[in-house]
């Protein structure tokens, strides 16, 4: 349960995105000691695809979105293409959505992306902040993005450092959430029948 | 152990001919795949509810009372009734008169329903779908179960002083399996009142069927009917056949890779690895069948899909011949063994009536006991 997971969208190899992701992750486990686990969506874009009309997911995608439901900490990153986050990207967060609408309530996420020039730089908090926030996750404050001249200039390290401190922070203080106690069976949370039908009689 | 076909009843086309079947073809082509379940030795006929094209059968009642004046012996059933947005007091009217018309040949399968429009078009919110669930079922009990009833609650205008006419076949109510895919409420709800559970599993990995059925038995358990492993319990199935897996799975690819629900999506290889469709020989559908039991445990109901798609009507009562010559006699054999003798059948109408004898026999016996003392 202790895992930090990245989800990286990136779709060359070797990528950058991934290489943000890859950075992110250590300077994050440098605080907590958390293992690290990376899913790349390229791997997984066909059953993502699948997920989509077929309404189930098949077994690498389960195990991906197994991973990310169990999470402590998850970092995001993702190219930009045409102004906002990848369609995979957004297609695999549709998915885990449908797959466990709580999947991410009150995980700590670390947001990032990567483009070409820092003219996109705000997609951060137009686009993936608000999908986050939709999915009740805990958005970190500091978002990284990295254009590409980004990576032979100052500043990168420091955002990067100024991230992962937030992220280890909240994965720390976020650590010891409770969930309700309710009868459990068969891995599901079950609301005893009496309540449901009371709940229709107040 | 009961077996049978459920049909969706979409009006799809043959993706080989390109020809759609009218509605009126649609819904004989219905009626014929009934009688031919009863012929070749089936036990239920299931049809759904669906109240937009490309379905026809959005008055299922009618459609089984046509049935059971052409059968005999076939269990008519529902996959499913929408709970949600049928007045429960007309489901409560409906199939008694049914149950009345069919001698008791009749059980139901309630439902939410995928259709998120059907809500609205019938007046309800869709964000209420598991309390209309919850709250409709729990009248439709009541209905069958008391001669005048009143009632208030959040979603229906009150009752007051009412009898649901005609009353149930012998005062016995229609067996009520509760269908749901994903939500555990519903398992819940089934558990409560001790009806079946049905989980239509055929687009979905075993996985996740199995620990809905863990659910709903530990929940039954909890609620006194019995232990967990007594629990009514259905499944569905979805099967093509041939002599030659490979000729059926030639014939089958092309209305696979157009149907209306996959088509255009995995490959039917990937599909049934991971669901329960089997494209191939008797003898597979059989092996894949028995395998349910292994995550199912011993279960009463399994209904299997084979009209849809845009399958011919010719294919599919030619399918429907192998199921009930080849398949389904085997399963038979091989599901009841090793079958722990405290497993109870699908509940009948036949045996809920003599269960209720045997209960009013006991009640009659503590009353003369406690009359003696």
């Amino acid at each position: 349960m202790n895992e930090l997971v990245v989800v990286s969208a990136g779709l060359s190899v070797p990528s950058s995105t991934r290489l943000l992701g890859d950075r992110l992750a250590a300077a994050t486990a440098a605080h907590t000691g958390a293992e690290v686990r990376v899913i790349e969506l390229r791997d997984l874009a066909v059953e993502i695809a699948h997920h989509l009309t077929s309404g189930f997911p098949g077994p690498a995608l389960a195990d991906a979105l197994d991973a990310v439901t169990g999470a402590a900490g998850l970092i995001v990153v993702t190219p930009v293409f045409s102004a906002s986050y990848s369609g995979l990207f957004k297609s695999f967060f549709d998915v885990l959505g449908a797959w466990d609408k709580d999947a991410l309530a009150g995980t700590p996420v670390l947001i990032a992306a990567t483009g070409g020039t820092a003219r996109h730089s705000l997609v951060l908090d137009h686009a993936l902040r608000p999908l986050f926030a939709y999915l009740r996750a805990v958005v970190a404050p500091t978002g990284v993005y990295a254009a590409s001249e980004d990576w032979g200039a100052e500043g990168l390290p420091e955002r990067v450092e100024r991230a992962a401190g937030e992220l280890a922070a909240l994965t720390a203080g976020l650590s010891g959430r409770v969930p309700a106690a309710r009868p459990e069976a068969g891995g599901f949370t079950v609301v005893p029948f009496a309540e449901q039908l009371a709940a229709l009689r107040d | 152990m009961q077996f049978g076909i459920f049909s969706v009843g979409d009006v799809t086309p043959d993706p080989t001919t390109g020809r759609t079947p009218t509605e009126r073809e649609r819904v004989k082509a219905m009626v014929a795949i009934a009688l031919k379940a009863e012929e070749v030795g089936l036990d239920v006929f299931a049809t759904g509810e669906h109240h937009n094209p490309p379905f026809v059968p959005s008055s299922p009642t009618t459609l089984l009372g046509y049935i059971a004046a052409r059968t005999e012996r076939l269990v008519l059933s529902t996959s499913t009734t929408l709970i949600t947005t049928n007045d429960p007091v007309k489901i409560a009217e409906d199939f008694a008169m049914l149950q009345q018309l069919a001698d008791g040949r009749v059980d139901l399968m309630t439902g939410r329903g995928n259709t998120g429009p059907v809500y609205p078009w019938f007046g309800k919110d869709i964000r209420q779908g598991i309390n209309l669930a919850i709250e409709n079922y729990a009248l439709l009990h009541r209905l069958w179960r008391e001669d005048v009833v009143d009632w208030e609650g959040k979603f229906r205008t009150p009752l007051q002083g009412f009898t649901s006419t005609p009353r149930p076949l012998d005062g016995v109510p229609p067996f009520v399996w509760h269908g749901s895919i994903r939500s555990p409420e519903i398992a819940e709800q089934a558990a409560y009142y001790g009806d079946g559970f049905f989980h239509n599993n055929i687009f979905w990995p075993a996985d996740h069927t199995k620990r809905m059925i863990e659910l709903y038995r530990n929940r039954w358990a909890h609620y006194g009917h019995g232990a967990p492993e007594q629990a009514i319990v259905g499944l569905g199935g979805q099967v093509f056949m041939r002599k030659n897996s490979q000729d059926a799975v030639r014939e089958f690819r092309p209305y696979f890779d157009n149907a209306p629900v996959y088509g255009h999506g995995p490959s039917l290889e990937d599909f049934t690895a991971q669901t329960p469709l089997t494209v191939g020989s008797p003898q597979q559908v059989i092996d894949k069948t028995l395998s349910f039991r292994e995550y199912a445990g011993d279960y009463q109901r399994q209904l299997f899909l084979m009209d849809h798609a845009g399958l011919p009507l010719k294919t599919v009562l030619e399918q429907l011949d192998l199921l009930g010559e080849q398949v389904v006699p085997v399963l038979r054999e091989e599901f009841a063994k090793n079958r722990p003798a405290n497993v109870p059948d699908a509940p009948t109408h036949a045996s809920l009536l003599a269960a209720r004898a045997k209960g009013d026999e006991k009640k009659s016996d503590e009353k003369a006991e406690v009359s003696t003392v």
